[in-house]
């Protein structure tokens, strides 16, 4: 309890120096501002954002307001991401594609305003949750992720893309899967991670480094919807909607229990090394809907839903850098660009670091989830409004974003192939019902499966027990086979019976 | 976004129309670009990022980082690179493992097409985690000569520095480890901390926070100078056992490049700020902070440097099996 109470009173006058400082107001606008308009760019993600600001900051300013500098613009693209989800059904990073699934929906039943104004407050809140953990249970966390290994990762991994197969089939589940399974072979492509065997390459060389996920992204989100325009163009139509952006306070305080578990499942996530806010986003989203008595309307524009998936990426931020603050271990790729940028000014994440940083830390996450919910509710007015211009004017502009965006990972005209190639075989998937979504989660995750898998057997000599003998495995095998059995139609009638005898 | 995008074309005309008023001054008139080969965060990264800081202070113009990843050992980078023109005006941000990119198919060029800059290393050194029951070196290689091939050893990606490092070791104190191929240090680190692999073998920037924080216990250096390290003398490998010399010290060089081909005035402008910058305390105070020693050359002895690991890296590389080109169809010469 004394450690909790001097982590408390240290927050405290760190907060004090933050706020009483006028330069602290400078940096914070500016960089939550170019966050939320990084994450908004469809392609263009935190990790970049947080790098480009290290690059234009790192070592010319000092380091306590280069820091305001990249935390602003961390917490704002994390959010800022949820804007295109919700108005164009393109996710604007890799953390928010899970927001799409209830944002879009509700967009189009001219709900918008209010589905912007709901992630901003879950934003907020979920960044605060992320917050408090890394002040207060940061030691609690860091023991949970210094004992995952390669096989809970592959697992982990597993569990994701089955889960997302899963929650996001329309009619049939196994079309989720086989989407899944795409992608995870999508993932196979490249040098392998262990031996550095050339796979499925052709002996071209673009394919030596695998296919990107930017491009994929983009591709499988964004071109689907612009052919989609280009057929049915409905010229001058506008979409209905309700401009009320403030949020609904009502709301919020009936989905409080929402708000705080995906919170806590964010952080969590985020403090796995290596696993970052896609992923928290997804898993958040999937417990949301077999916990949630709305579990049903999951996908067809739930509140809940929503507020589930974009909760956990915002909380997934402080739960990031528990493992890199006191380990030197970046819990996601964005906090990867900070480590970088605290190395060039002299500080050596880790056991080492100087507790009065990690304190000012916390204290400018704390200040920028404010900046990011008062600037939000201004800049979700100004972007909702996007929705108020022609089709016919605005897929174009939407083209020429994606295609910036995809380009601007690797700078090869292949990736741009790449995003055509991958949109318009998403395109035919989506007429035929099957999701796209876990053909995307299947690139991101099957890497880390594919490497932590196999390295797992190889450490255990093909012995495939060891995913069953250590506890941590275990549970997680456990989840994978209960996900996998109840979506089995036997496995359901005979569960459905056994209930009916009980009740 | 109208308005952003508006702004960037604005800026990029103004860049473009000063840069052409100025066609007739001397090198440099315009920012230089310097692309990192590796990624954000990364060692490479962090050092051009300092270096480039401090070279800055001692030039007309800014210099801007931006990195460039994916390929074969950095290839993409490099072949980003050396695709805009020689003029100094776009540098290659890399280090020691680039020169693999050639026997692994990544691109088809010797590594002397670079004009290279040292900047520096960090030498390697042998840990195991906080709670393992090895307590040196020798209980360590005891136990791996009583069991070949049981005990996992982590050591970053196969090909890379760290790994020739471990093979060095293997070779010299004659014990044999499992090499379990990480893709990169801290992955490796990690595992170790978490039990998965009984020993790591990166370089002490790398470890000494874990080392400070008592979560790795560092065994050996495998450089002939001993270290101290958390109040700590971390021993020479090279005093425990003998013949070592003929394996080590394999060093990390991390720096940055230009073309080979570049203008003699180009080069002698870039020495000039890099060495100035080089000779500055806040270069001296970074790399003691951050566990490096300082390098500093370039020219002909970098090339010469360089020339050395290539050769080294290539043809460890055509023994482990894992290299695509034979080195010398490339005209790199057996070390």
């Amino acid at each position: 309890m004394d450690f909790v109470f001097s982590q408390l009173a240290g927050f405290g006058d760190a907060f004090a120096d933050l706020v009483l400082d006028p330069l602290t107001y400078l940096y914070l606008v500016t960089s939550v501002f170019l966050g939320i308009t990084f994450g908004a760019l469809p392609g263009l993600t935190a990790t970049l954002a947080v790098t480009i600001l290290t690059g234009f900051f790192g070592n010319k300013i000092p380091l306590d307001y280069s820091l305001i500098a990249l935390l602003g613009a961390y917490v704002g693209a994390i959010y800022g991401g949820s804007y295109p989800s919700i108005v164009l059904n393109i996710p604007g990073t890799a953390a928010s594609a899970a927001t799409a699934m209830d944002g879009h929906p509700l967009a189009k039943a001219g709900r918008g305003g209010e589905a912007l104004g709901l992630t901003t407050t879950a934003s907020f809140i979920g960044t605060l949750i992320g917050t408090v953990a890394l002040l207060i249970f940061v030691w609690v966390l860091l023991l949970i992720s210094k004992n995952i290994a390669s096989p809970e990762k592959a697992l982990l991994a597993l569990f994701g893309i089955l889960l997302s197969g899963t929650l996001m089939s329309s009619d049939l589940v196994v079309k989720g899967w086989i989407a899944g399974l795409i992608g995870l072979a999508m993932a196979m492509v490249g040098l392998d991670p262990l031996l550095s065997e050339p796979r499925y390459t052709f002996g071209w060389s673009y394919m030596l480094s695998g296919f990107q996920v930017v491009p994929v992204l983009m591709g499988a989100f964004a071109v689907p919807q612009v052919i989609e325009g280009l057929r049915r163009a409905e010229i001058g139509k506008m979409a209905q909607l309700n401009d009320r952006i403030v949020p609904n306070l009502a709301a919020v305080r009936r989905y409080l229990p929402t708000i705080t578990r995906s919170g806590v499942i964010g952080t969590g996530v985020g403090a796995l090394p290596g696993v970052g806010e896609d992923v928290a986003g997804w898993v958040s989203y999937g417990v949301g809907k077999s916990v949630s008595r709305e579990g049903k309307k999951f996908g067809k524009g739930s509140l809940e839903g929503l507020l589930s998936a974009e909760t956990a990426n915002n909380a997934c931020i402080g739960g990031a850098l528990i493992p890199l603050l006191v380990l030197g271990i970046p819990g996601s790729p964005p906090a990867a660009a900070l480590m970088g940028a605290l190395k060039i000014n002299n500080v050596i994440p880790g056991p080492t670091i100087d507790p009065a940083i990690i304190l000012r830390v916390v204290a400018i996450l704390v200040l920028a989830s404010f900046t990011m919910f008062l600037m939000g509710l201004f800049t979700a007015r100004v972007f909702i409004r996007i929705l108020r211009i022609p089709q016919t004017l605005f897929l174009p502009v939407v083209m020429v974003l994606t295609t910036i965006g995809s380009f601007s990972v690797g700078g090869g005209i292949n990736d741009l192939y790449l995003m055509l190639g991958v949109g318009f075989v998403a395109y035919f998937m989506n007429m035929l019902a099957f999701p796209i979504a876990p053909l995307v989660i299947g690139v991101i995750l099957g890497g880390l499966f594919d490497e932590t898998f196999r390295r797992s057997l190889f450490l255990a000599d093909g012995d495939l027990s060891v995913f069953a003998s250590r506890p941590g495995a275990a549970i997680l095998l456990a989840l994978n086979v209960a996900l996998i059995l109840s979506q089995i139609p036997v496995v359901k009638r005979t569960f459905g019976r056994l209930r009916g005898r009980t009740a | 976004m109208k308005i952003l995008l508006g702004t960037v074309t604005g800026a990029a005309m103004l860049i473009a129309g000063a840069g052409s008023m100025a066609l007739a001054q001397e090198y440099p008139y315009r920012d230089i670009t310097t692309a990192v080969v590796w990624g954000a965060g990364g060692g490479t990264d962090t050092i051009n990022r300092m270096i480039m800081a401090e070279m800055e202070k001692h030039l007309p113009v800014s210099i801007n980082v931006i990195n460039q990843t994916g390929g074969v050992a950095g290839s993409n980078g490099m072949v980003y690179a050396m695709n805009q023109a020689d003029d100094g005006y776009t540098l290659v941000g890399l280090s020691e493992s680039n020169v693999t990119a050639a026997v692994q198919g990544g691109w088809d060029k010797k590594f002397d097409t670079w004009y290279p800059f040292i900047v520096g290393g960090s030498p390697d050194l042998i840990s195991v985690p906080a709670n393992s029951p090895y307590g040196t070196l020798e209980d360590l290689v005891d136990a791996a000569k009583a069991d070949p091939g049981s005990i996992p050893a982590a050591a970053s990606g196969a090909g890379s520095i760290h790994h020739l490092n471990l093979l060095a070791i293997e070779k010299g104190a004659g014990a044999q480890f499992k090499f379990v191929p990480y893709q990169g240090s801290a992955p490796g680190q990690e595992a170790a901390i978490a039990g998965e692999v009984a020993l790591v073998v990166t370089s002490l920037a790398e470890q000494a926070p874990l080392i400070e924080g008592g979560q790795l216990k560092p065994l050996a250096m495998l450089t002939p100078e001993s270290a101290e390290i958390a109040g700590m003398t971390v021993p020479s490998a090279f005093d425990i056992y003998d013949g070592l010399d003929a394996y080590l010290p394999l060093k990390q060089a991390i720096g940055f490049a230009v073309h080979n081909s570049a203008s003699d005035e180009v080069k002698a402008k870039l020495t000039e700020a890099f060495d100035a910058a080089m000779a500055g305390d806040a270069v001296a105070e970074w790399a003691k902070v951050n566990n490096y020693d300082i390098g500093g050359q370039s020219g002909e002895e970098a090339q010469a440097l360089f020339s050395t690991l290539e050769s080294n890296f290539a043809y460890t590389l055509q023994e482990l099996g894992v290299a695509t080109v034979d080195p010398a169809s490339l005209g790199i010469e057996k070390p």
